[in-house]
């Protein structure tokens, strides 16, 4: 009998425990929710709708495509998106290249020295980004890579190789030694068996580095901003970010610009999301 | 031996395009940035030596000393909210059904920028057709201005409520990721012997959460001390630079006013505060690395 008890009282518990859990789920769902749902509806509103509406009454006309044509028009994110396309096709490969060069060379060919290099390399992930702007905004304005797109893709692949080189070499050390070997007596030297035995091995890391370091050049605002200044420079974060502010586009525009903007991470985000543990865990000095 | 020697100029060879990348745009810019940090330089003419009187000017100016206070309320708060609340949400995650649903939800924020993210939370805070203020006045019955982005301190804590919905998700992530690798066995065994789930929590989980914690709490205290996309996007700093972290000070002096000097000296404080605080995880991490070596 009492035992029963005992056991009805637990159940009763487990019951309100389980329903607080759920309360504050769904709280904090739609906490998560709010502002996503409000920027939709932001973006799809005209302006004279915008002005003349409650924030929350659905628009009288679908304005979200003609909000597209003037953001495109008005704010040249045309030239801007393709900019950081380029710097994510340009920096982005850059990094992959020479980080996996790299991580082979250090892991696998073992120079003298090896470890020394790896963290010369690595420490370049120690400092905040403050810590090279001054210099580096003075170095392009010298050597003429101020407000050049080259400028742009070289300092975005610096900035991503220590994180990658850290990703390719923990890929590296886990490849057994007899694969190489094997290679080796085949007749292969060192090139030729980085290009046929490890670079098609190297899928996992190199998306890792992807996810990372592509959402990463296109997040990007702190460079872009330092060291261009015109339109078909600067990268689409820089053009995004100066609609906001005093003197800036109406929110419906801003929204707008967010919506089309936010399009190239989420995708990689669906894409390679399950790698972005195995990034993640290694990674505390990522941005 | 011919061949070993081949093997090490190959290997020299190829570690040298992103050495040389690396060391000519960070590294030796990095360095410039500390001597310059002891000059006075306004961009155009040549740096004036003039030893340590920026970091003494640090000392004494008030501008200063509010974004250094307010980057410690940044830290403090991103401990409490996205890494405590990341850690909450992780474990009520796993004691419910659908908890899938709830993981994407609190996750998507990641695959946005901080400036996409800074733009999302205007919409929310401004103080005039804001939606948080339309929301509170529905609820309320009454008009509610509440000025939450121009009255300090209150912006700074808006703008943490903005980093808490960008941040949360990837504390979540890692603590998920570290409470699947914990066995069942302990957390039974202190059921059996009597252990309520508050204890077995406190005395079974987190003990063996310590690695996992150990990551999520660098990588949090390292971002947010270099907090600026999401204050720039939101605030400028402003007004009267009342919500400026030390990143935004360091923007701010460096290349607005173009006090290249004092901005470097700011720089340079960030970073000795960041090695400091990172030097610890960065050498359990490499020595624990070595063991594959």
């Amino acid at each position: 009998m009492e035992k029963e008890i005992k056991k009805k009282h637990e159940k009763n518990n487990i019951f309100t425990y389980r329903s607080f859990i759920y309360l504050f789920m769904l709280i904090a769902a739609i906490a998560w929710i709010t502002p996503l749902y409000f920027s939709f509806l932001t973006a799809f509103k005209s302006s004279t709708d915008f002005a003349s509406q409650q924030f929350y009454e659905l628009p009288t006309s679908f304005a979200f495509f003609q909000n597209i044509a003037e953001v495109f028009d008005r704010y040249r994110f045309d030239e801007h998106v393709l900019s950081s396309l380029l710097y994510m096709g340009g920096g982005g490969t850059l990094c992959i290249m020479f980080a996996c060069l790299a991580g082979y060379g250090i892991v696998r060919l073992k120079p003298k020295g090896n470890f020394i290099l790896f963290m010369l390399i690595y420490s370049g992930t120690i400092f905040p980004f403050q810590m090279y702007l001054i210099p580096l905004f003075k170095f392009y304005n010298n050597v003429g890579l101020y407000n050049t797109r080259l400028g742009i893709v070289l300092v975005f692949t610096a900035i991503t190789i220590p994180f990658a080189l850290f990703v390719y070499r923990g890929f590296f050390v886990t490849i057994p030694r007899a694969i190489e070997d094997a290679a080796r007596i085949d007749g292969a030297g060192p090139f030729k068996s980085f290009l046929l035995v490890f670079v098609p091995q190297a899928a996992a890391p190199t998306a890792v580095v992807m996810l990372f370091q592509w959402s990463w050049i296109w997040n990007d605002l702190l460079f872009g901003m330092v060291l261009s200044r015109s339109n078909n420079v600067r990268p689409i974060m820089v053009a995004l970010a100066s609609m906001s502010g005093t003197g800036g586009s109406s929110i419906t525009l801003q929204m707008t610009g967010v919506l089309i903007t936010s399009i190239p991470t989420v995708i990689l985000f669906l894409t390679l999301k399950k790698h972005f543990i195995a990034g993640m865990s290694g990674a505390t000095s990522l941005k | 031996m011919r061949e070993r020697t081949k093997y090490m100029w190959a290997g020299y060879l190829c570690v040298l395009p992103a050495l040389v990348l690396v060391v000519v745009l960070l590294l030796i810019p990095m360095l410039q940035n500390l001597y310059y940090s002891f000059t006075s330089w306004d961009c155009i003419g040549v740096p004036q030596w003039i030893g340590l009187d920026n970091y003494k000017e640090l000392l004494n100016d008030s501008n200063f000393f509010v974004s250094f206070r307010n980057t410690v309320i940044w830290v403090a708060a991103t401990l409490l909210l996205p890494v405590l609340g990341g850690l909450l949400i992780a474990i009520f995650i796993r004691e419910i059904k659908g908890g899938n649903i709830f993981k994407s939800i609190i996750f998507f924020p990641l695959a946005i920028s901080f400036v996409s993210t800074g733009i999302i939370w205007m919409n929310m805070f401004t103080s005039n057709g804001g939606v948080l203020n339309g929301l509170l006045s529905l609820a309320l019955g009454e008009e509610v201005t509440i000025r939450w982005l121009t009255e300090a301190p209150r912006n700074t804590y808006s703008m943490i409520a903005a980093w808490t919905w960008q941040q949360t998700g990837t504390n979540m992530v890692l603590f998920l990721m570290g409470l699947t690798t914990i066995p069942r066995d302990p957390v039974e065994a202190a059921t059996i012997d009597g252990a309520n789930k508050w204890q077995s929590f406190r005395y079974v989980t987190v003990p063996m959460l310590q690695p996992i914690t150990t990551v999520v709490i660098a990588q949090a205290l390292v971002n947010s001390f270099k907090t600026f996309d999401l204050i720039y996007v939101i605030t400028r700093g402003g007004p009267y630079r009342s919500t400026e972290t030390l990143a935004v000070t360091m923007y701010r002096e460096s290349f607005t006013m173009f006090r290249m000097g004092y901005g470097a000296s700011i720089a340079v404080v960030l970073s000795v505060i960041i090695i400091v605080i990172s030097g610890f995880y960065v050498r359990r991490q490499i020595s624990k690395d070595q063991l594959y070596y």
